[in-house]
């Protein structure tokens, strides 16, 4: 109703006054992986996935993500879309993506047992859960990553050179 | 490297908040956000050191729920911090066997048998790890090299028996567990000490059943198999029995999925009626380094 979308409009101007102390590169991500009920999309995470191919920014969205991940179950949904950026890149962004979320599965992991329950005792942490159990088998297998990320270049390449005509 | 940025100024700090929140006095399960920040603390730091430190400098022993809120949290650490924390927490038998101490007898809420029982299989753990280091703490196979036991036969019937003993530990506390519900009590305390043991009797399970599997398809005398079989279908069994008693648990089952096992023991010999197996790991390509 009027009152939810007027809070949401509270808290998206809460967040662009959070955002000034933020480079470009991390309100970017902060916005994908906002507390809004929708979202990110797919432009949003190709984006962030482009942007994974320059070092520095690379270091920038994992950064973020890092700090999205790790937050606390009231902002689950920080967790859940840094999960969801991270699977998109994972499959789309820079090998150097894929290094480091090897580096740092524990932190991944770790969420496979992830826990909110909110006030209508609804179980949040489960979509968490659930991610992060499928991020973590796909980053543990090699072969099935490696698969599957030739198969979204090939897809990206089909649609760009369509495009070209 | 890859690593992520941690602030190390803060790490220490918040490593004593979170072991204290998470062996508080309440009849609660030890928060998962806390235990979690514990565990990966082992990981940003390579190192549990100031994990243990952390742990000894609380007033945990003078409440036998802290107490066992506080072994829960180790065995969780154990399983799933770095691995130098298996290593580390060898030196830490001592700082255990107070705990068992701490309280005499039953215990004003009857937590004496568990605490003291929790001890034993965290030893126990301990114990196996020190003599199979090649073994994370939740026994995963994926990060086992196990070629090197199908190519020594006597070895791997040595770490099979051993894991074997090491589940019928699981076993045996696992139903002190149960006998000790309280009626009129959510358990929740209780019950979050079964989330452990689930995760880890799992992975031993998968391992045998692999390791077993492995070993069935390379060596020609199934006959000297026999008795690793026979244990591999009563462990079968009562796994079975333990999964079924975890899943009529909703609180339990809103932390973990209850792992499924077949009516009957899957075949060892050959691949008709096996359940699918965790491909053996591949040895990996070196990594570019990073620019």
């Amino acid at each position: 109703g009027e009152s939810v979308r007027m809070a949401s409009l509270g808290r998206g101007v809460m967040r662009s006054v959070k955002n000034m102390k933020y480079s470009d590169i991390q309100v970017k991500v902060r916005e994908a992986t906002s507390n809004e009920e929708w979202g990110p999309s797919g432009a949003d995470m190709n984006e962030i996935a482009q942007l994974t191919f320059n070092h520095n920014d690379l270091l920038e969205v994992m950064d973020m993500l890092d700090k999205r991940m790790n937050d606390k179950g009231k902002n689950w949904r920080h967790v859940f879309k840094a999960l969801t950026v991270l699977d998109y890149i994972v499959h789309s962004g820079s090998e150097n993506v894929v290094n480091w979320a090897k580096d740092n599965l524990y932190i991944i992991k770790t969420l496979r047992e992830f826990q909110y329950v909110d006030e209508e005792a609804k179980d949040q942490g489960a979509n968490v859960r659930q991610k992060a159990k499928d991020l973590t088998a796909l980053l543990q297998d090699d072969e099935r990553l490696r698969a599957e990320r030739k198969n979204r270049s090939h897809m990206r390449d089909r649609l760009s050179s369509r495009n070209d005509d | 490297g890859s690593s992520r940025n941690v602030d190390h100024s803060r790490a220490e700090g918040d490593l004593v908040i979170n072991i204290k929140k998470a062996t508080n006095a309440e009849e609660t399960a030890p928060k998962r956000k806390h235990v979690r920040s514990c565990i990966v603390y082992t990981w940003d730091h390579r190192s549990s050191q100031s994990f243990w430190a952390g742990l000894k400098v609380q007033p945990i022993l003078a409440d036998e729920i802290q107490t066992f809120k506080a072994l829960i949290c180790v065995h969780k650490v154990l399983q799933e911090g770095h691995p130098v924390t298996l290593r580390e927490a060898q030196a830490q038998t001592g700082w255990l066997d107070t705990c068992t101490r701490s309280v005499v007898g039953e215990g004003p809420r009857g937590y004496g048998p568990l605490i003291r029982a929790y001890v034993d299989f965290l030893l126990a753990k301990l114990q196996f790890h020190r003599h199979h280091p090649d073994f994370n703490g939740t026994f995963e196979y994926e990060e086992y090299i196990a070629l090197k036991m199908i190519n020594d036969p006597n070895e791997g019937y040595e770490t099979i028996t051993d894991l074997m003993t090491l589940q019928d530990r699981i076993e045996a506390f696992q139903k002190l567990i149960f006998a000790h519900f309280r009626s009129g009590s959510s358990n929740e305390c209780r019950i979050s000490a079964l989330v452990p043991l689930v995760v880890e009797s799992y992975g031993i399970y998968k391992f045998i059943t692999s390791m077993l599997r492995a070993m069935h398809a390379n060596t020609d005398s199934s006959e000297a198999l026999e008795p690793l079989r026979s244990r591999y279908n009563a462990q079968h069994y009562r796994l079975l029995k333990f999964y079924y008693e975890c899943s009529n648990l909703k609180y339990l089952t809103g932390l973990i999925a209850v792992p499924k096992l077949p009516q009957d023991p899957p075949s060892l010999i050959g691949d008709d009626s096996a359940p699918s197996l965790p491909k053996r790991p591949v040895q990996e390509a070196p990594r570019e380094p990073s620019p």
